[in-house]
């Protein structure tokens, strides 16, 4: 009986993915887990108060594009400083953490990368019984560190041994559900239609992987200037609900 | 550096006119400013066609004392093949104002690609402003340019770049219709201590620059970068406030850099004379500020 279970589980699993593997993502992925990503709508706030984005349609536009701005930039961090956690190198750790931190031009974005990194590492270093997260926490408190999230979270995902491409997968789609989670408090729309997005643009995360699969860190680039002046926008402004 | 650029991995193709980089297509230029007792002087020049530059005009009549250089180039813009190197050092306490005579046109390309290496120097207490005209990337043209600034923490650089989507009036318009273009933007201390890096890379063909967030509607980007001490670029941040306005078509803001290195301010609009005038109000400001001079009134054939 239990060699019969084994085997029918055996033939429908994933290879190189156990069932636990694929829960340990769906934790990480889940806009409930505790890194206070709900303080941020990637500018979105913004974009709503001036009537960029109004409805199902510009929404979904905003959401695409902050993930593949997502994608060529903390995307490729997330790649690169998940081989140096591979490798065990924590030099390279560092040096991306630092390139990652002095891309971010804007204040808010530095603050969310660094607020949602910090706390990323404090629970994975109280969470996981590895001594990379912990050693990591150490560093951004002694503030040897900046503490991105992208380096924080492969720093996680790679302690509980999720493959790169999983790992970019939970970062695009906690990007996407930021957003769309932004989305219904700021907002008139239904859960049907952030619920369909997201389902629609989670889509976009795989082709987005080929493209930053093998980049260096030298490589993160992004290119959104609209977002830039909302985000110029959002810090003078004086109706604000959320970080950035 | 730069010719290793993945993105360039698919214009490797020689062109069939002169080879890439070869005589008359590795333009440099080295403008060395040092102080003088009532004006900045202009005092190493080396050119090597086709850029050229011929001599410093002192035609700010708000800083009598300030070397204006224009750039120019004698091949009509930047050609496929080509590898231009700009190099501006300032000496301490060194002033100087740089510019470009006229646009810069990327031509069409069918092969190869063009860059521009960019290395400014300055000093502790210089003062560079290098506010070059806009750049027009033809149909099928491949640019990639690098920006490489050293800069001592009492200096302060004023540096823009504008970005048209291309010979807009040319035939039925050509909005975004080149292949790459490439720019980094990368500022580090004296010691080699980095400040911050921004780089993107545009390929319409893959990517549509015309997104929401992106883009947008909008044709024309605008990109300054005030490197400054810190009491200075707060004073300017507080001054600009951002603005985004859909009906007058011209939205613009400000934000400070990381490792308190300066202030970016960018400025999105559909054609070129409001981005060079919204520059323009953030520049003199941003001189009063760092320099405690106005910037004159534009030349009114300019």
């Amino acid at each position: 009986m239990v060699t019969l279970i084994r085997m029918a589980m055996d033939t429908e699993a994933l290879p190189g993915r156990s069932m636990a593997g694929l829960l340990y993502l769906l934790q990480f992925g889940d806009s409930a887990f505790p890194v206070g990503g709900f303080s941020f709508s990637h500018g979105l706030e913004s974009a709503i108060q001036l009537g960029l984005v109004d409805g199902p349609k510009t929404l979904r536009a905003f959401t695409e594009t902050t993930m593949l701005q997502a994608a060529s930039s903390d995307g490729v961090a997330l790649l690169c400083a998940h081989r140096a956690v591979e490798a065990g190198d924590i030099d390279e750790l560092i040096r991306i953490d630092r390139m990652t931190h002095e891309r971010k031009l804007n204040e808010e974005t530095r603050l969310m990368t660094l607020r949602m990194g910090r706390k990323l590492c404090e629970l994975a270093s109280g969470m996981i019984d590895a001594e990379l997260p912990r050693d990591w926490f150490a560093r951004i408190k002694a503030g040897g560190t900046p503490g991105t999230h992208p380096v924080s979270l492969a720093i996680a995902l790679g302690a509980l041994g999720a493959n790169r491409f999983d790992a970019f997968g939970v970062q695009q789609y906690g990007v996407a559900n930021a957003v769309l989670s932004a989305a219904l408090r700021l907002m008139r729309i239904s859960f049907v239609d952030t619920q369909k997005i997201l389902l629609d643009v989670t889509a976009l995360a795989g082709p987005a992987y080929n493209r930053v699969a093998d980049a260096t860190i030298d490589e993160m680039a992004s290119f959104a200037p609209t977002v830039d002046i909302l985000a110029a926008v959002h810090v003078k402004g004086h109706v604000r609900m959320f970080m950035n | 550096m730069i010719s290793g650029a993945r993105e360039l991995g698919a214009y490797q193709d020689e062109p069939p006119q002169l080879p890439s980089g070869s005589f008359g297509k590795n333009a440099l230029l080295r403008l060395g400013f040092v102080p003088g007792p009532h004006k900045s002087l202009l005092r190493t020049l080396h050119r090597r066609a086709p850029l050229i530059a011929q001599q410093a005009l002192y035609w700010d009549e708000e800083m009598p004392g300030l070397p204006c250089v224009s750039i120019i180039s004698n091949a009509g813009g930047i050609l496929q093949g080509d590898r231009n190197i700009i190099e501006i050092d300032m000496a301490a306490d060194a002033q100087a104002h740089v510019t470009t005579q006229s646009a810069t046109r990327i031509h069409e390309m069918d092969a190869n690609y063009a860059s521009q290496t960019q290395l400014l120097t300055l000093a502790a207490g210089s003062y560079l402003e290098y506010i070059p005209r806009p750049i027009i990337p033809a149909r099928n043209s491949r640019y990639i340019q690098a920006t490489q600034i050293s800069i001592d923490p009492t200096a302060t650089l004023i540096y823009s770049d504008i970005m048209m989507p291309g010979r807009k009036y040319y035939g039925e318009g050509e909005i975004f219709v080149y292949k790459l273009f490439s720019s980094t933007i990368a500022a580090a201390r004296p010691d080699g201590t980095s400040l911050f890096t921004e780089k993107f890379v545009l390929e319409p063909e893959q990517d549509d620059l015309t997104r929401l967030g992106a883009m947008g509607g909008f044709h024309v980007f605008g990109n300054v970068v005030v490197l400054t001490p810190k009491d200075k670029a707060d004073a300017l941040f507080e001054l600009v406030q951002p603005v985004f306005d859909a009906e007058n078509e011209i939205a613009y803001g400000a934000s400070r850099l990381p490792n308190d290195a300066g202030i970016i301010f960018k400025v999105l609009a559909m054609e070129s004379a409001p981005v060079m005038a919204k520059i323009r109000e953030f520049w003199s400001e941003a001189r009063q500020i760092t320099a405690g001079h106005k910037v004159p009134e534009n030349f009114l054939w300019a």
